[in-house]
């Protein structure tokens, strides 16, 4: 009976040692060609996203497109990473990277003061202001002309901010909704004078849909420029990784081909390489 | 006052009326007898067009109930109908139960209604119960109760279907006292009942439904003591 | 756990505004589809099958779709459609009364129904008609047992009204929303909230079960 047991605990070690040292085998030619590295082992990250906020990140069918992940994909690649992206909603994001389930969260969040406290941010991918979106032939030539209108802007979002400066906070005339679309919608159909969202939102959703007839109107004298990041938990060691990859699409080109198929115009690369 | 002509009736593809053909005097007390499933509650309801007929006429005073014209709302007014549960207001109390078809259709003022709602009750035997509501009388009382509100729109005709059949066998009578009275006063009556010793005693005529036809009728004492009929005589062999 | 009471004092005076628009905005949606729902319970039970048919319809697809699909229809297509520009309490009003007619409208022909076919016999046999009937003698009695399931469908409506945060309407909802984005914060917006729609549902059923027990001892 001994005897049985040993041959066959013997039989299964041999098995099992065969099967992980082909295993190992595939996944070093995997790295190798990937990366080009050699023997670094690659790892497959978890990101999430709220993919309703085109054209950074949205759902087309089941998949999460836009630029964030075209951006996400070419830096992680660089980095040696391998990308899971799932969509779970802009509140659930932090949460998620608060507890460390994901390992990064990209979704157009800007960097400031109060976020840095709580998660790291890798250095900045994209210059972001707010803009507003108008009807063609509106008398709003600034955002100072916003005060005694209607406007719609996305719950949350710096245009929110930007706008309750202006007009106070929580006050009656700013309707809050869950996402840009939405306040788009109200601005469409006349329930708002204005929608102040970023600028990417605002020039895309003018630029695809002309027959609205909408227009936007920059004052970058009293919006200010804010920052994009990738955002991880606090002291993540992704942060460097990711941070060292981003300086190189920036220098090599890669960064300035996905944002003109994006957007159709050049990126201002000296200023994102400025800010930190 | 009644005139019944090739009344035809049918649910369905089930004709549960075929060819009646009756007239009605005044003052007369016509008891329709039967067994169950002869058409013979069918045949009162279609009086006052509680059932819509067929084919066929029927005239109240002259007037074709049957026609499209014919206000049926002004034909029930002046034809009351006794039903074998009561069908009281339950949300009403017994006066209100009795002054409800005087004050809506009639437009009879209130205290004429009420006076005469209360002399009716007394009538029955119920004054005390005016202000009762339904729930807490017996069976006979209610029977009561639902013969002073149909009498409270004066009508020509009164109809009873089977009007003691739901009751305990010790109410039955204080129901009958109150029909035969107004037998007595001359009212025209229709009754659909089993009590034989009611059509006996108060009916004028008494009609034997079997199978959607009238099969025979006579005065009652011709009728019960020597029935004409194979069916007449099976059905009263059984219930005698 | 840390519980900021900081915050929910902040936004108490926007909290109660909001509650009063929830109040303002079941009180009419409660109203209005009652109303509406008799008069399409009265049509489904019509006997001319064709004149029926629209009403029947009626209650399908406003059973069969969710509220919030409906919600968004009427506030981004029908209202502008009609007045030119959006109105989001206008459009949770008629987004509200319009779901509930539906519902309430099958509790009004269950409950007719439900009352004893002798009684409308009784009542025409005395020369009222159908809608004399109706009003003195089927809708009372009916109206007895409606009660409960109607108390349920207030309810319902009260709490489906948080809906209207989605566009906008400045009710509670929208409130605890605002706040739980400003700060990030999910226990004070949303305890806060859950706590003033439980009084107001609370405060609804008692209404109910006293009116209940007055008409029951009538």
């Amino acid at each position: 009976m001994k005897k049985l047991a040993a041959i066959l605990s013997s039989f299964m070690m041999v098995t099992m040692l065969a099967a992980c040292g082909s295993e190992a085998g595939t996944e070093e030619k995997a790295n190798g060609s990937a990366t080009g590295s050699g023997g670094d082992e690659k790892k497959t990250i978890r990101v999430v996203t709220d993919a309703a906020y085109a054209p950074f990140e949205y759902l087309e069918g089941d998949k999460i497109v836009g630029f964030d992940v075209n951006f996400l994909n070419a830096a992680a690649k660089e980095a040696g990473y391998d990308v899971k992206l799932e969509h779970v909603g802009w509140d659930p994001l932090f949460v998620e990277l608060k507890s460390k389930r994901a390992a990064a969260g990209i979704s157009a969040i800007t960097i400031d003061e109060e976020r840095k406290q709580t998660y790291d941010f890798s250095s900045p991918y994209f210059l972001s202001i707010n803009k507003i979106l108008v009807p063609e032939g509106s008398d709003i030539k600034s955002a100072d002309d916003l005060k005694g209108k209607v406007v719609a802007v996305q719950s949350g979002t710096t245009g929110q901010a930007a706008v309750e400066k202006l007009l106070g906070k929580n006050h009656k005339d700013i309707k809050k909704f869950e996402n840009n679309n939405l306040a788009i919608m109200e601005l469409i159909n006349k329930g708002a004078d204005a929608v102040v969202a970023d600028n990417a939102v605002v020039e895309e959703y003018a630029k695809n849909n002309p027959k609205q007839k909408l227009k936007v109107v920059e004052d970058s004298d009293t919006f200010d420029a804010e920052f994009y990041g990738i955002m991880f938990p606090k002291g993540s060691e992704l942060k460097a990784d990711f941070d060292k990859a981003i300086a190189e699409i920036l220098d090599n080109g890669t960064y300035e081909k996905i944002y003109k198929e994006r957007f159709g115009t050049s990126p201002d690369i000296e200023k994102l390489k400025q800010a930190k | 006052m009644i005139k019944v002509q090739a009344l035809r009736k049918s649910f369905g593809a089930n004709e549960v009326l075929k060819d009646i053909n009756v007239t009605i005097k005044p003052q007369e007390v016509v008891v329709v007898i039967g067994p169950s499933g002869s058409g013979k509650s069918t045949f009162l309801r279609c009086i006052n067009l509680l059932e819509t007929i067929t084919a066929g006429h029927i005239l109240i005073e002259g007037k074709d109930i049957t026609d499209k014209q014919t206000d049926i709302n002004k034909i029930r007014a002046e034809v009351g109908m006794v039903f074998q549960h009561f069908n009281l207001f339950p949300h009403k109390t017994v006066l209100e139960n009795i002054v409800l078809a005087p004050l809506k259709v009639k437009k009879v003022d209130k205290d004429q209604a009420r006076e005469k709602a209360l002399s009716l009750l007394k009538k029955v035997g119920l004054e005390e119960k005016a202000n009762v509501y339904p729930d807490s009388l017996s069976g006979g009382q209610k029977q009561r109760v639902a013969i002073a509100r149909a009498l409270a729109m004066e009508p020509k005709i009164m109809l009873f279907d089977e009007p003691t059949s739901a009751l305990d066998p010790e109410m039955v009578g204080e129901v009958l006292e109150v029909m035969k009275q107004l037998a007595r006063e001359g009212m025209t009556m229709v009754v659909v009942t089993h009590e034989m010793g009611f059509a006996r005693e108060v009916g004028d005529r008494v009609l034997f439904m079997d199978g959607g036809y009238i099969v025979e009728e006579n005065i009652p004492k011709h009728l019960f003591e020597s029935p004409q009929q194979e069916r007449t005589k099976a059905f009263l062999s059984k219930v005698l | 756990m840390d519980f900021r009471f900081d915050i929910i004092m902040e936004y108490a005076p926007y909290l109660l505004k909001g509650t009063l628009i929830t109040i303002g905005l079941s009180l009419a949606g409660i109203v209005i589809g009652t109303i509406l729902g008799l008069f399409i319970g009265l049509g489904k039970m019509m006997r001319n099958k064709y004149l029926a048919f629209p009403f029947t319809v009626y209650i399908t697809v406003f059973r069969g779709t969710p509220l919030l699909v409906q919600v968004l229809l009427i506030h981004f297509g029908v209202v502008p459609f009609f007045i030119g520009e959006t109105h989001a309490v206008a459009a949770t009003i008629i987004a509200l009364s319009l779901n509930a007619a539906a519902y309430i409208a099958e509790i009004f022909r269950a409950g007719i129904a439900s009352i004893d076919r002798g009684q409308m016999e009784g009542a025409r046999s005395l020369g009222l008609s159908h809608v004399q009937s109706m009003r003195h003698i089927i809708l009372p009695q009916a109206f007895k047992r409606m009660i409960p399931p109607l108390g349920n469908e207030f309810i319902v409506l009260i709490k489906d009204s948080s809906l209207a945060s989605v566009i906008a309407a400045p009710e509670l909802m929208y409130w605890g929303r605002a706040m739980s984005s400003q700060y990030f914060r999910t226990w004070e917006p949303y305890l806060t909230a859950a706590v003033i729609y439980l009084i107001l549902t609370l405060l609804l059923s008692i209404l109910l079960h006293s009116l209940e027990r007055r008409l029951a001892t009538e």
